[in-house]
């Protein structure tokens, strides 16, 4: 086992490798990958971003939503008709569709002053089930289109920035959409962090551990709890643009418009390892690799899978994934960023420096 | 208008140079009922400035209400409580901490998923300022953080705790996290400090030691301490003064001594002599 003291030069060489690991698949997955699956990586970051918006609120506050889904849904929404109807920038929607879910988000936090646990999940889910309901309503028709939603919100052509080079026609646009995709997940991921290192952060596990104690400590339950919903609807809205600003689509039951994208986001969370910044990130990659990969058993009836399933109507992807997610929490109930962290502390410990005033820089 | 302004300033500053003999906390003819049950009948009593008072009495007497009660969990019926002349019953659960009041539980409220000192960062939630949209543009956070968590370290250490500084509180034995919220109240800067029952479930030893540790922090934090304890002997060898209660009420009040030699007292807790 390595002993590394906090701030040596040994402990910032591991986070500049760190750094460099992330960074060369950064660059590495756009210039070298087909564009089927620079999209899956889209995919993945839309899955991060929704599962960090949702982390905020339930993996450090511990305030649990089964209502993020709508606020993906409001997201994509809010794009898809600045662009379609107002003839807006798509790049201009990000910031329209944050402060619309975020009004929205204080006020779903309401319910959360007064109730907890199993309660505020109903009252959540009853938003997630709401929504797309709302969407379809005749009389929101002229907004939203009912059922048919609304289509070719896409960037007509790409917009040129001079650092990725000229991008043209389908591979183009993968590559764009992975940039964009990238610096929203950087933009959520910096919010996260901002937050959770803070004085706000802290209120938040203060209270998820113990509300009574955290408010005789002087944290504001009322106004920590709306702010934090708040911010992580807005967060998770952003998912939404970006999923309908790469698919071109939206529709009442698109994915994770619906209850099933809650269910998504929060198995992307918790595989990944609720209550850690990192966690949804492992999480949303995980989750679309075996989306992916478990998609194409059954299909060709060759090999033991296809012994196995062979029988079957449909493909059994789904009882496949569930049955992997389903090992993955038994192995790492903790998450895999919480495995990561256990097992990496039987090779590298970072002695962190005593603490006290006369011991800091 | 000018005129009554003026004569409102007089009160003013006649209040503030009186002051000095203001008590620093003030309980009068407070009443709690929970249905028909009377946990409090008509409680007064007072706590000057850098005073320990030890609130005592059987189970059932009150104090852990009384605390409640000042320390804004619970409102009383009737009764007034002022702080430093101020009502404190106007005051928000969460807006006690502001004014220079913190607690100790007496079933430990700490932060179990947390280590001891972000427990006693948190404590220091009142001398910060950083609040959602600062911590996301990142103004004044790391060099709050870096204070409060400096101040919070020097906290551990006084107490004794600082090599268990970055260990999770969940699992510590029970005298350590009794210490640790000590710890996290004085992380609020207080200058009256509220202990519910700090003794309760430690050795004898180590409840010797937390009588030390209550009188060396009094003088270090320049405090006034309400301090509800079973633990009689401690109370008495700390106390300036003692309050004790039964049924709610106020059976007798003065210097440990004093009600110590009680017989009120001595027939509340050892039944009425015949």
């Amino acid at each position: 086992m390595l002993r590394i003291d906090e701030g040596s030069l040994r402990h910032w060489l591991i986070r500049v490798l760190g750094v460099v690991v992330v960074a060369f698949i950064v660059v590495w997955v756009p210039t070298q990958m087909s564009s089927s699956r620079i999209g899956q990586f889209t995919d993945a970051f839309i899955l991060m971003i929704a599962a960090m918006s949702l982390n905020l609120v339930l993996g450090f506050t511990g305030q649990i939503s089964i209502g993020h889904s709508a606020f993906f849904g409001i997201g994509g929404y809010t794009a898809a008709i600045l662009i379609k109807d107002h003839g807006w920038s798509p790049g201009y929607t990000f910031y329209a569709a944050a402060v619309v879910a975020f009004v929205v988000g204080c006020v779903v936090a309401l319910p959360a002053l007064r109730i907890r646990g199993i309660y505020l999940a109903l009252v959540t889910l009853a938003v997630a089930v709401l929504f797309p309901t709302l969407v379809r309503w005749k009389k929101l028709a002229w907004l939203t289109d009912g059922s048919k939603g609304i289509d070719s919100v896409r960037y007509e052509d790409v917009p040129v920035w001079p650092i990725l080079g000229e991008l043209k026609g389908r591979e183009g646009r993968a590559v764009f959409m992975f940039w964009l995709g990238l610096i929203v997940v950087v933009v959520t991921y910096l919010v996260c962090r901002g937050i959770v290192k803070s004085r706000f952060g802290r209120a938040l596990v203060a209270i998820r551990d113990n509300e009574t104690a955290a408010a005789v400590m002087g944290v504001n339950l009322t106004t920590t709890k709306v702010l934090v919903f708040g911010v992580s609807a807005a967060l998770c809205s952003l998912g939404g643009v970006l999923s309908t600003l790469k698919s071109g689509v939206i529709t009442p039951d698109g994915q994770y418009v619906t209850l099933l994208g809650s269910i998504v986001f929060l198995l992307v969370m918790i595989v990944g390892g609720a209550g850690t910044l990192w966690g949804p990130i492992v999480g949303g990659l995980v989750y679309v690799w075996l989306d992916s990969t478990t998609r194409d058993i059954g299909t060709n009836d060759s090999g033991i899978l296809g012994a196995l399933f062979g029988w079957a109507d449909q493909s059994p992807a789904t009882l496949i994934l569930g049955l992997v997610l389903v090992v993955i929490m038994f192995a790492a109930p903790y998450g895999l960023v919480g495995l990561a962290k256990r097992l990496g502390r039987k090779i590298v410990v970072i002695v962190p420096r005593p603490v006290g005033s006369s011991t800091s820089r | 208008m000018a005129n009554l302004g003026g004569a409102a300033g007089t009160i003013e500053s006649v209040n503030n140079t009186d002051s000095g003999n203001v008590p620093l906390l003030e309980v009068s003819d407070v009443t709690v009922r929970f249905g028909g049950i009377i946990a409090l009948d008509g409680l007064s009593f007072s706590i000057d400035q850098g005073a320990i008072c030890g609130l005592i009495g059987p189970n059932g007497a009150g104090k852990t209400t009384m605390f409640n009660v000042v320390s804004r969990i619970y409102d009383p019926n009737e009764g007034t409580v002022s702080f430093q002349g101020r009502d404190l019953l106007a005051v928000p659960a969460h807006g006690i901490a502001h004014l220079g009041i913190a607690r100790t539980f007496q079933n430990l409220a700490l932060f179990p998923t947390m280590t001891l000192l972000e427990n006693v960062m948190v404590g220091a939630h009142s001398q910060g300022s950083v609040g959602m949209w600062r911590a996301i543009a990142r103004i004044g956070a790391a060099r709050e953080n870096r204070r409060i968590r400096d101040w919070s370290g020097d906290l551990l250490n006084q107490l004794g705790l600082g090599h268990l500084a970055h260990v999770p509180a969940a699992g510590l034995p029970f005298g350590t996290l009794k210490r640790l919220e000590i710890a996290r109240a004085l992380a609020a800067r207080p200058r009256f400090l509220l202990m519910d029952e700090p003794a309760a479930g430690l050795t004898h030893s180590e409840v010797d030691e937390l009588g030390d540790v209550v009188l060396r922090i009094r003088g270090d934090f320049d405090l006034t301490v309400l301090l509800v304890e079973h633990h009689m002997s401690m109370v008495m060898r700390i106390s300036d003064k003692v309050v004790a209660m039964e049924f709610g009420r106020k059976i007798s009040e003065g210097t440990p001594d004093q009600v110590r030699n009680d017989p009120k007292v001595i027939a509340a807790y050892l039944g009425a002599e015949a």
